[in-house]
């Protein structure tokens, strides 16, 4: 068993696992966020989405003990108890999600996204969004609910930079 | 009380001394911390609730919030204190007797709780109309994914890892896999002493032999269609756990619950009001989850073991065990006059029925009712049968046959529009249903707007003329959320 610690959420965890334990599963079973989804487990469907160091990770192909010292972000550090992240709002605006499985994972890659481009054009939302598969919606809200996003968090850090 | 599903042997025993459990990685699970609450807690109202009139309105939905927030519990999202994991050990053959099943290895492996074959159900078949589907195949295997041995363990890993362990001998027979083979009478049953041919459907309007005196064109069209997985984001799970009452409780990704319970109650040959199943939102369902899988297995390990037993299909458990749409192949024989008129059609539908019934039947009566499209034809002979195969059972999917012989019907008449040199939207135009058109099987139609429909859409396209090709259509083949991408 090996003892991994990282920052999840912006908090300091430690769990116990194997050390065949990928990072999907430290998170799910041994830390109790089970936001991030198991949808294949090996790396197709985008359903396990994390944000590690601020690249976007498929934490299904990632062993825990690669995380260890690293921060880690899931789907739920992004609200606050003030509000719901503006991707999260737009989300729901829109009506972007159906079954609801792959949301966390597409809000995730969303997110990476936005923070490395703040104004992406459709093609750029579209490429962001490759690795993760939705079978209920056909993809068409959660685009439009990015760009809304987008727009909102410029808002925002021009608030901030003011 | 029925004892004899019940050979619970000491429990107890089952339970490897404290020493080998500590010395063996993996085993111990940390106790779970509850995480934060680190979202805002507010009443919200979704619009869906407040707009009228709601049709053609954007609305935020009532599920948004949790979804956004990865808060939804889905089944894989629950534990039960003391819960194990099952894993079932598939066949991976197509048609075969099972001669032996040795469980010894698997049961001595330190973790294990429980194994259970199919010997240990008291009813082992089930389905929605017949009865064929065994919840372990015991005697014999029918398709690759049919399971034989089901484990529970404490982890997870050890259940997958018993699961190899276990030695099944096969005595191999030829699988029957293509349904027209199967359609042939001399083919030997894959249900022996059932025939292959489980089902069929027959639709007669007129005199199809007048209808096509009366032609100028006689058009032949060959269609298939593929066998399609629904693929779910989520995988089938389920956790089942009994009280002291003999009350069964089921957690489930099973839709039709009311049947889950019927199904539940005679394959365990307790009474329904001894099973409570619950559902909660579920993550992709298509039709795929219209019918139980593990429920049963889990159900039994748990009464074994006396604890919670919970269990998730793998992706390739989605694809190989879990029902799938029916592929089609439909022939199709039409008499058009030489302005577009039909005046008759005979076809043929022969759907592949896979390993077992499952939802078969209704899939059958549904393509074979709207098969003939939604035109006017006054001579029409239908004939559709369902086959079983040795492939991954066909059951529910979003239309039920619909979608596979529309896609028949419309490039069938696209194709007798490119041979009569036609507009493929006028040929529609003049065969099409209006109101008070008869359909296939008599029954007189009302607040019918398909030519209405043609012509706005063909506006909103800017439709101007033949289009291009075989398919005729201008339109590029969009991807159908249904789940199905036609390629025309």
């Amino acid at each position: 068993m090996l003892t991994v610690t990282l920052k999840v959420n912006g908090e300091s965890r430690t769990a116990s696992v194997p050390p065949e334990t990928t990072l999907l599963r430290m998170l799910r079973d041994q830390l109790g966020l089970t936001g991030s989804k198991l949808g294949c487990d090996v790396g197709d469907c985008g359903a396990c989405t994390v944000i590690v160091d601020g690249k976007p990770v498929n934490s299904c192909l990632m062993l825990a003990m690669q995380a260890e010292g690293r921060e880690v972000l899931t789907i739920e550090g992004l609200a606050t108890m003030d509000r719901v992240h503006p991707i999260q709002r737009a989300f729901e605006d829109c009506a972007s999600l159906q079954c609801g499985f792959c949301g966390p994972g597409v809000i995730m890659s969303a997110k990476a996204l936005l923070d490395e481009i703040p104004d992406p054009t459709i093609a750029q939302i579209r490429d962001a969004l490759g690795g993760n598969l939705c079978r209920c919606t056909g993809y068409v809200k959660m685009i439009e609910a990015i760009q809304i996003a987008a727009r909102s968090m410029r808002g925002e850090q021009m608030e901030a930079n003011r | 009380m029925d004892k004899t599903v019940d050979k619970n042997p000491k429990v107890a025993e089952k339970v490897s001394p404290a020493e080998t459990i500590l010395k063996e990685p993996g085993i111990l699970r940390e106790p779970v911390a509850a995480p934060l609450v680190t979202y805002p807690i507010e009443v919200v109202i979704p619009k869906a609730r407040q707009q009228t009139p709601a049709v053609g309105q954007r609305a935020t939905r009532l599920d948004g919030r949790l979804h956004g927030l990865g808060q939804t519990g889905y089944i894989d999202d629950m534990t039960f204190p003391g819960m194990l994991y099952a894993k079932i050990r598939r066949a991976g053959v197509a048609s075969a007797r099972i001669k032996s099943i040795d469980t010894k290895e698997a049961e001595a492996m330190p973790g294990v709780m429980a194994v259970l074959t199919g010997k240990d159900v008291p009813n082992n078949s089930f389905g929605p109309s017949i009865k064929d589907q065994p919840v372990l195949a015991y005697e014999r295997v029918f398709h690759a994914g049919d399971g034989v041995v089901a484990i529970a363990a404490v982890t997870e890993q050890i259940a997958a890892e018993a699961c190899e362990k276990v030695k099944i001998e096969y005595e191999l027979f030829t699988p029957v896999l293509d349904p027209l083979e199967s359609l042939k009478l001399e083919t030997p049953g894959v249900h022996a002493p059932s025939a292959n041919i489980y089902q069929k459907k027959f639709i007669k309007k007129g005199d199809i032999e007048k209808g096509f005196a009366m032609s100028d064109h006689i058009v032949e069209g060959h269609f298939t269609t593929q066998m399609v997985e629904h693929v779910p984001l989520e995988p089938h799970a389920t956790i089942a756990m009994w009280d002291a009452n003999g009350r069964l409780t089921v957690y489930s990704t099973l839709g039709r619950i009311t049947l889950g319970r019927a199904d539940l109650a005679s394959t365990l040959g307790i009474p329904i009001s001894r099973v409570r199943i619950v559902a909660t939102i579920v993550g992709g369902n298509f039709g795929g989850k219209n019918e139980i899988t593990t429920e049963p297995v889990l159900a039994l390990l748990s009464k074994k073991t006396g604890r919670p037993v919970k269990s998730v299909f793998t992706r390739p458990d989605e694809f190989i065990a879990s029902t799938t749409r029916h592929p089609l192949i439909m022939d199709y024989k039409t008499g058009v006059t030489k302005d577009g008129r039909i005046q008759a059609r005979k076809l043929r539908l022969v759907l592949d029925g896979g390993a077992y019934c499952s939802w078969s039947e209704t899939t059958l009566s549904k393509a074979c009712i709207l098969s003939a499209g939604p035109y006017n034809i006054e001579n029409l002979y239908a004939e559709a049968y369902v086959v079983y195969t040795n492939k991954t059972m066909t059951g529910a999917m979003r239309g039920f046959g619909a979608p596979q012989v529309c896609f028949a019907y419309e490039s069938h008449m696209d194709d007798i529009a490119t041979l009569l040199n036609m507009d493929p939207l006028d040929i529609r135009l003049i065969n099409a249903f209006h109101e008070g058109s008869i359909s296939p099987t008599g029954q007189k139609l009302q607040s019918v707007v398909v030519k209405e429909s043609l012509l706005r859409a063909a506006e909103r396209f800017g439709w101007n003329g033949k289009g291009s090709t075989a398919g005729g259509s201008k339109v590029l083949p969009k991807e159908i959320t249904s789940g199905t991408t036609v390629r025309v």
